[in-house]
């Protein structure tokens, strides 16, 4: 018997050593990670947007950092997701660093979608949800989630067309112009060129026309479209009706109808 | 006169016991207290874990001091097993059942944090369950010797 209380008596003081150290040393690990976050870039191309937040993690303690996963998720005011994204790092080695960077991209192709449009013409809030988690020394799994709002600037806020006036302009047309207003709320300059197509209350297209737009962010636009009908087809444009608008830039091409009248 | 002199033995052993088992227990205490102190400075732990560590070391400290004091009796080894008990339900209350969860406020938001600490609470558990099996064999034994010695003065 006096063996085994021996062997116990062993036991215990090599798993109380063994906690010991782990705890000081994984405590002291955990107050020697350096983690640095860069300058948050955004870029923007043809095909949407991409946040770019780069980060260091500089792990200058005694055990290995494992399975770092981040997962950001972002969805609309009603919970519908319109991006998720994930960044991976399999290890970062006791005492060497990484440097990464955390990419979320919103494809333009899907806020244009049905669903989404209305994004364009409204300001709204975004639900950003971000979930990290981690495997310490590759024993201890750690998690971290936080919620945040983000606030969207509509980037044609508040569009609005009114058919001003139609008068005569020389001895065979007729001149309509329509005047267009709206808010530039999103972060980035809004250029292009808007065409307008005119259709009466019973959908017939009576005259289209163009202008072009350059709206940095945060100001409003206000301009006008002329356009010019036949005298003959004067009696078609009806006092109400609507009005197609293509929204062309060189990021994006948005249809929108407007009633006018 | 002899039993005086039994008296005064025993009132000596009783001091001594208490003096040794006092300055254990302040051993325990400088042992235990500082070095957590240092590892997990009480300003950065929240409140109810600031009182948890209070315990421990107040248990710890406590069970140091009473093993000492009945060193030599079977109950040495009855507080060594009620030691091992405590230990392993203090660690799964204060781990929380191994997932700790802490909800931090930072700027406008909060922050959810979860330590899944399962296996290094198993690893605590199994030290205390070892240590709670010696304390059993060693009363065992200890029973064991009285029995033998009792036997062998009857003879």
């Amino acid at each position: 018997m006096k063996q085994v209380i021996r062997a116990l008596g062993w036991a215990t003081s090599t798993l109380w050593i063994f906690i010991i150290v782990f705890s000081v040393t994984a405590l002291y690990s955990v107050s020697n990670i350096d983690i640095g976050l860069g300058e948050a870039q955004i870029f923007a191309s043809s095909e949407g947007m991409m946040f770019s937040l780069p980060f260091r993690i500089d792990n200058k303690g005694y055990h290995d950092i494992s399975e770092l996963n981040i997962t950001t998720r972002v969805t609309d005011c009603n919970g519908t997701l319109i991006t998720s994204s994930q960044t991976l790092v399999p290890l970062v080695s006791k005492g060497s660093s990484i440097e990464t960077a955390h990419n979320i991209s919103i494809s333009l192709k899907d806020i244009m979608s049905i669903e989404f449009t209305p994004l364009l013409f409204s300001d709204s809030f975004f639900d950003l949800g971000t979930f990290i988690s981690l495997n310490f020394a590759h024993t201890i799994p750690f998690q971290m989630s936080t919620n945040a709002t983000i606030l969207w600037g509509a980037p044609f806020y508040e569009f609005s067309t009114v058919k001003v006036s139609t008068h005569p302009y020389n001895s065979t047309h007729w001149e309509v112009i329509t005047s267009l207003s709206f808010e530039n709320h999103a972060f980035l300059n809004i250029t292009g060129i808007i065409q307008l197509e005119i259709y009466n209350n019973i959908n017939e297209q009576v005259t289209s026309g163009e202008t072009s737009m350059d709206v940095p962010s945060g100001s409003r636009y206000e301009g006008q479209v002329i356009t010019y009908i036949d005298l003959v087809d004067a009696s078609r444009l009806t006092e109400s009706g609507n009005v197609r608008v293509n929204f062309m830039t060189p990021m994006f091409t948005l249809e929108w109808w407007s009633p006018y009248g | 006169m002899v039993e005086e002199e039994n008296k005064r033995a025993f009132i000596k052993n009783i001091i001594l016991r208490v003096l040794k088992a006092a300055s254990w227990g302040f051993v325990t205490y400088i042992l235990v207290y500082y070095p957590l102190v240092l590892m997990y400075p009480s300003g950065a732990m929240p409140f109810e874990y600031s009182q948890l560590f209070n315990v421990f070391v107040a248990m710890v400290v406590f069970f140091a001091v009473i093993t000492k004091l009945f060193s030599g009796t079977i109950l040495e080894y009855a507080f060594s097993v009620a030691k091992a008990l405590f230990m392993i339900i203090y660690f799964f209350y204060a781990f929380n059942g191994g997932a700790i969860g802490l909800t931090v406020p930072v700027s406008e938001t909060t922050v959810n944090l979860v330590l899944d600490l399962r296996a290094f609470l198993a690893v605590l558990i199994l030290v205390n369950l070892l240590a709670l099996s010696k304390s059993v064999l060693q009363a065992t034994e200890f029973l064991a010797r009285k029995v033998e010695a009792s036997e062998l003065s009857v003879r």
